[in-house]
């Protein structure tokens, strides 16, 4: 299948790649078909675009690679989301891909959403935005990279 | 901000329409009950937040910023980014 995209071009891809979020994310709720689009160039960023809208991709970062030692709570409802088993989830822990979107702007220094990240399974490819109520974590965490050259000496 | 003590069981007044109820407190966490007419929304703070989040980091991408955030995670010059790369970019 393809899809053209306004960032990345045309797309081609295998039905079985499209991550589905049944609920789409908050304040795009309509969205819920996309793809992890990976460019070697731009590693470890992944950036989730939308099936429907070709402008649409966020930017994002598997949280650990902003926050080593991450720790998501999920939910019932999240376990269910994602078809998780009540009982044993930790098990599929391998199969979760956890990734907290990006926010830049010209007169800010970028933030993730450590808040509400992005969890995914990889083996059934369903995916849920998480709010993590209570847990301390930030939507605008800064992330470090510098905004400015920093001085050499 | 107004701040009022409460117990469990106590309930504020907002307005006419609206009452919260403490109808729980447990360690580090309280239960609330809400009665407020159906055109009122009630949310959860962070849903709030998580939709300003989305739509900011939207935006972001169709400004063009995205190659400078990119150059610094990955510092190399603007010009190797994405868009002059000839390979298709990778799927997972």
């Amino acid at each position: 299948m393809e899809f053209l995209s306004e960032h990345f071009g045309l797309l081609r891809y295998q039905p079985e790649q499209v991550i589905v979020f049944a609920e789409g994310l908050p304040a795009f709720e309509q969205e819920r078909e996309f793809l992890l689009v990976e460019p070697e160039a731009t590693a470890p960023v992944i950036f989730l675009q939308s099936l429907r809208s070709p402008a649409l991709a966020f930017i994002t970062l598997p949280v650990r690679r902003i926050v080593p030692d991450y720790r998501l709570t999920m939910e019932p409802e999240d376990l269910a989301a994602l078809g998780l088993p009540e009982a044993e989830p930790a098990g599929a822990a391998g199969d979760l891909l956890c990734l907290a979107i990006v926010t830049i702007a010209a007169d800010r220094p970028p933030t993730a959403n450590l808040l509400a990240p992005v969890v995914i399974n990889m083996k059934n490819r369903r995916a849920r935005q998480l709010i993590q109520s209570g847990s301390g974590y930030s939507h605008q965490h800064p992330l470090p990279l510098s905004h400015e050259e920093a001085p050499c000496w | 901000m107004l701040v009022i003590r409460r117990r469990a069981g106590d309930s504020i007044l907002i307005g006419e329409q609206i009452e919260v109820q403490v109808i729980e407190i447990a360690a580090g966490r309280v239960k609330l009950g809400i009665s407020a007419p159906p055109e009122v929304l009630i949310l959860r703070k962070e849903i709030r937040l998580a939709e300003q989040q989305n739509r900011a980091a939207a935006e972001g991408v169709s400004s063009g910023l995205v190659r400078s955030l990119l150059s610094r995670l990955r510092q190399v010059k603007p010009s190797e980014s994405t868009e002059d790369s000839k390979n298709p970019p990778a799927l997972r």
